[in-house]
């Protein structure tokens, strides 16, 4: 007799689609918008792309601090995180803040705000992106 | 060699640009029609303007 309690094992079709799910995810990290642009969801994908592109250069630009991974304290270390959500576009912010971060002055710890605020909300993007490609409602 | 690139923002122009990007990005990503992204960065910018100065002023008593 068969176990009735075991899950049934989920259908081929299921397993690729949450595979693409998981690589649109990761793309829609990786460069803000890809993810959406993978689904036709132009007008997301671009916005995206412009939205978060547009806060790493205003933060950047403000000389806000770019988070390094050797950081110092708790705070340090969230910044990272929130400043590696936005992907490539980390190294983009660190090639443009040549003169290092400035956070005297109000410009500067308004950009390092910009800066982690790109990060999550590129993070946001791709999770909507992962969620759509799953075939939730977007 | 890369000079990097510079901006000089007011406090105002910060928050003005800080809530028009997250607007912007918070309506396409939540609605789907353009009639209701438009209502919805509308509403949305309105609230952190809202919000913004509100705070800005709630602090007011305690900046001297």
């Amino acid at each position: 007799m068969a176990d009735e309690t075991a899950a049934p094992a989920a259908p081929p079709q299921d397993s690729i689609r949450e595979t693409m799910a998981y690589a649109i995810g990761v793309a829609g990290w990786l460069v803000p918008g890809l993810g959406h642009a993978f689904m036709k969801m132009w007008g997301r994908a671009v916005m995206c792309f412009l939205t978060v592109g547009m806060l790493v250069i205003l933060g950047a630009g403000m000389r806000g601090n770019v988070f390094s991974s050797g950081g110092d304290d708790a705070f340090d270390s969230l910044g990272y995180l929130a400043d590696l959500g936005t992907g490539t576009f980390y190294l983009v912010a660190r090639s443009l803040e040549a003169n290092g971060a400035d956070v005297s002055h109000a410009d500067g710890d308004y950009g390092t705000r910009f800066l982690a605020t790109a990060g999550v909300l590129n993070l946001l993007a791709a999770l909507h992106a992962y969620e759509a490609a799953r075939g939730r409602k977007a | 060699m890369n000079a990097g690139i510079g901006f000089k923002l007011s406090h105002l122009q910060s928050m003005l640009l800080f809530a028009l990007l997250i607007s912007i990005a918070f309506g396409f990503l939540s609605r789907r029609r353009p009639i209701e992204r438009v209502k919805y960065i509308a509403w949305s910018l309105f609230l952190f303007l809202l919000i913004g100065v509100g705070i800005g002023w709630a602090m007011y008593p305690f900046s001297r």
